[in-house]
């Protein structure tokens, strides 16, 4: 998985290109620590690239859902597929999340 | 404002213990804030302030040789607290007595000083002594209410010398009357809701759900019986997962929508649908390495399977996740996935 991190002003946006099973989700932990810390201002997933999510990239998710919660700032998950979309739903995290497309 | 040698000196000590008395003044406010937080008693405000020279030399101009020393002015902190509710002030009140050792022969009871026939101030004042210091300062106690009453009774100028036209002190007077009404009115509704809860609670823990109506308390209270755990952990047990906690309260809408009027419809659902909720969970899931789940997958998943048992379709799927999710095209694709699947499965086949 290959992912870029740009910050403009209170928004931190990663675009997060490819699978994001296990192997790729340990790569991408350090990076995703500093995001974690971008969580107090608005933090935009986009997936619109992202054609694979599996329980590792869903606990990364639910972590910065977590974080900003603790500092007062929000996740957006942008522009996800329909069969990823799929995969929060089956496992309820649907509505956890602000999906925008 | 030329003041009496006597008044003076008093004016000198005060000037020279003010900062004692500003910084008194924000920790005794601090203190007492602290007490009722960890108390639990919720107050709409604690004000305090240090009255000022000019205020102070008014009061000695006026009655100066009623006071030997400084000290024997009690009210130069000022603390102010502001109930929600009338009996809030006796519970403040007792805070006080545990914080501060009280001057009761200073301290009054203005709620007691009405004859019957009379409206008017209500307010309860406290003298205290400021730990380890000759000085007092005073604490009121009034509701909300009492607090918009006095103050519109302040600037109606009771102290500016104008005599002001009976009819207005009457009008004033009749409106005191009608807000002592409302501070009980609000009182006797806490208790109400209080026992209300109270009774729902028991209903609750003794089953009989079909008595409780279904609303926003009676649903935390049902939550307590953890309603969605048996559901949920076979739906994890499908593939080891973990279950991630979740609330569970943007559901009440959802029941609320699907018909249910009482905890009883609720329970029913569970029962009635818990297996084809576990059959669409287990369709989805078992093929997959998916290891986490929320815990609002249980509800979410029971609710599709009874709008289905129920014939409500695609339609009524979409309209689920439209109340769940927020609106979305994508709903709608989700909900044509999920009847296509659920088509299949032996709950719809029976």
């Amino acid at each position: 998985m290959e992912i870029t991190i740009n910050k403009s002003d209170n928004v931190t946006t990663v675009r997060m290109i490819g699978r994001l099973d296990t192997t790729a989700a340990q790569e991408i932990a350090k990076d995703m620590a500093a995001v974690e810390a971008e969580t107090a201002g608005t933090v935009v997933l986009d997936c619109s690239e992202m054609t694979y999510i599996s329980s590792s990239g869903l606990r990364i998710f639910l972590t910065l859902r977590k974080e900003a919660a603790v500092r007062g700032g929000k996740v957006i998950v942008k522009s996800i597929s329909n069969d990823i979309r799929q995969v929060f739903m089956m496992t309820g995290f649907l509505n956890l999340f602000q999906i925008e497309d | 404002m030329l003041l009496d040698p006597h008044s003076q000196a008093i004016l000198e000590e005060y000037r020279t213990d003010l900062p004692f008395f500003k910084e008194k003044s924000e920790e005794l406010t601090r203190k007492v804030r602290d007490f009722l937080a960890s108390a639990g008693i919720i107050v709409a405000a604690i004000e305090s302030r240090v009255k000022t020279e000019a205020s102070l030399s008014g009061k000695l101009d006026l009655k100066g040789n009623k006071y030997s020393s400084l000290a024997d002015i009690t009210d130069i902190i000022g603390m102010r607290v502001i109930t929600f509710y009338i009996d809030d002030v006796d519970k403040v009140a007792s805070a006080l007595e545990r914080l501060f050792d009280v001057d009761w022969e200073n301290s009054v009871d203005k709620r007691k000083v009405h004859e019957i026939d009379s409206f008017g101030y209500l307010s309860l004042h406290y003298i205290c002594r400021i730990p380890d210091s000759r000085y007092r300062f005073e604490v009121q106690m009034r509701t909300v209410l009492q607090h918009a009453w006095a103050n519109m009774n302040h600037d109606t100028g009771y102290k500016s010398g104008v005599e002001v036209p009976r009819e207005y002190l009457r009008n004033l007077n009749r409106l005191a009357g009608m807000l002592e009404l409302v501070d009980e009115q609000f009182s006797q509704i806490r208790m109400d809701l209080t026992d209300y809860r109270r009774r729902v609670r028991a209903l609750v823990a003794s089953g009989n759900l079909d008595e409780v109506p279904l609303d926003g308390d009676t649903f935390k209270s049902f939550l307590a019986l953890h309603p969605f755990d048996q559901l949920n952990r076979r739906i994890a047990s499908v593939n080891q997962a973990e279950i991630h906690e979740q609330s569970f309260m943007p559901f009440l809408k959802v029941f609320k929508d699907l018909g249910c009027k009482t905890l009883g419809d609720i329970s029913s659902i569970i029962r009635d649908c818990s297996e084809g909720a576990y059959q669409i969970a287990c369709y989805q899931i078992g093929l997959t390495d998916l290891d986490i789940i929320s815990s609002t997958i249980g509800p979410q998943d029971l609710c599709i399977a009874y709008i289905l048992i129920q014939g409500g379709g695609k339609a009524g799927i979409k309209y689920l996740f439209d109340l769940l999710n927020g609106p979305a095209p994508s709903n709608e694709s989700m909900a044509e996935m999920l009847v296509e699947q659920a088509g299949n499965l032996p709950f719809m086949n029976q």
